[in-house]
């Protein structure tokens, strides 16, 4: 599974997969058959993620691609990674799917007070892991649990202020206000 | 600046600005389809928040790792290429093509991924992030290098070479092939515009290595030569000319 040697792409700019886009860009499709290759699997995880339907999340990747074809240029090696683009771009594009969805089924009610439980990272992917990751957790570690809570169902599932806000039967000003809060307080921690 | 809706928080004294929340709020995708929408807009129209918005998918990137790979049906594959207008091309190649390729393709990325470690040991990491408001590069950051395909005969990649010409190097990353079976071995040239060619020693066929160039040729690592790879025989290398067929050959791209 080519996959797993792309994961260290959030750790440098001037990896493979950089080199690879910048092809994309010139229009080789081997480069863009070899990214296609090296990180499909892994942008139908984040598509799936937040779509949770296959069909949808096929479509969205079809799309992710093509987009990446047509606009590999606009990646900007200076200012982001590339894995960190195509990922952001694939959730992007889930959560642009999402919104145009009929309103989904009601999510699950969220536990606060459950959702404290980390469910962490496999060791794999520990491994793996880059230090960004190690400072996000840690800085996630020192925000108060339920806005702590909030922000990762969000990032994961896509779900707007108003879902949180009927999933946890809380008013929606509340929830912005702690979601706002915790942002900010993150991104204090990790830009001291 | 709009004022927070009735009911909600004050921000003090009016920090911090609107649009760094938006952004935020655009990333961690909890906005709603219409005020969603309005912000995508303004990504594109306005690079001052245009960077605010990448800053934040920075930091919330690493998350992106905790997400399991799931593997795509091989006609997601099948439908973007149909989208991209390619069917009709490669359609009508054989099976054996298609494998062919799919093998060379992953060999590359093996390759590709072997020479990672290079590439990350000599670029600095990326350290801490650069306060939210510079967030323009330090100037020094190169960005992606041109690369070169040396392409074989029939258009498919032999080699990517990524030239440096502040360094004097040209990293050479092979799509993986088989050894001549007489035995001869891939000698890389620069050919200057009009000039004869220069050999710039062996390269390999399946691990990437950076490439020395003399410094009397650095010049020549410039738009309009040509990097070409021989079969040559072992003994002797570098070699005054090439003798042996040209088996893969690109324009330099600085």
């Amino acid at each position: 599974m080519p996959d797993s040697n792309f994961t260290n792409s959030l750790a440098g700019r001037d990896t493979p997969l950089e080199m690879l886009l910048s092809q994309v860009a010139l229009g080789n499709r081997a480069a863009f058959e070899a990214l296609y290759r090296g990180t499909s699997n892994r942008l139908f995880g984040i598509c799936l993620r937040v779509l949770t339907d296959r069909a949808e999340a096929e479509e969205t990747l079809q799309e992710v691609f093509t987009t990446v074809w047509r606009k590999a240029s606009q990646f900007d090696a200076a200012r982001s990674t590339a894995m960190t683009w195509l990922g952001a771009l694939a959730r992007n594009r889930s959560i642009d799917r999402l919104r145009a969805l009929p309103a989904r089924a009601a999510l699950a009610t969220l536990d606060l007070a459950q959702e404290l439980e980390d469910p962490g990272a496999s060791p794999v992917q520990q491994a793996e892991a880059s230090t960004d990751r190690e400072r996000l957790e840690r800085c996630l570690r020192q925000l108060e649990a339920r806005r702590r809570s909030l922000i990762r169902a969000a990032f994961f599932e896509g779900s707007t202020y108003e879902e949180l806000a009927a999933r946890i039967q809380a008013p929606i000003g509340s929830i912005k206000s702690w979601i706002r809060r915790g942002l900010l307080q993150l991104r204090a921690c990790l830009e001291p | 600046m709009s004022t927070p809706p009735p009911g909600e928080e004050q921000w003090g004294t009016g920090e911090p600005p609107d649009d760094e929340l938006l952004a935020a709020e655009l990333v961690l995708g909890v906005l709603g389809a219409g005020p969603r929408g309005d912000a995508q807009r303004r990504r594109e129209a306005e690079s001052a928040f245009a960077q605010r918005v990448d800053a934040w998918e920075r930091r919330l990137a690493p998350w992106l790792l905790d997400i399991e790979p799931v593997a795509v049906p091989d006609r997601v594959w099948t439908a973007i290429r149909a989208q991209l207008g390619w069917e009709s091309r490669d359609g009508a190649r054989s099976g054996l093509w298609r494998s062919l390729a799919f093998w060379r393709t992953a060999s590359l990325l093996a390759s590709l991924a072997a020479v990672a470690a290079i590439l990350i040991g000599r670029v600095p990491a990326p350290g801490p992030q650069p306060p939210p408001v510079a967030v323009s590069p330090t100037g020094a950051e190169p960005g992606a290098k041109p690369v070169t395909t040396l392409a074989h005969d029939d258009g498919s990649p032999g080699w990517l070479a990524s030239v440096d010409r502040t360094r004097g190097t040209v990293l050479m990353v092979p799509v993986p092939s088989a050894p001549d079976s007489q035995g001869r071995v891939p000698e890389l040239w620069l050919i200057p515009p009009g000039q004869a060619p220069r050999s710039l020693g062996l390269v390999s066929i399946d691990k990437a290595h950076t490439v020395e160039v003399p410094a009397d040729l650095r010049a020549a690592l410039a738009s309009g030569s040509v990097l070409a790879i021989t079969l040559e025989p072992p003994a002797g290398v570098p070699h005054i000319a090439p003798t042996g067929p040209i088996i893969a050959k690109g324009s330099v791209r600085i």
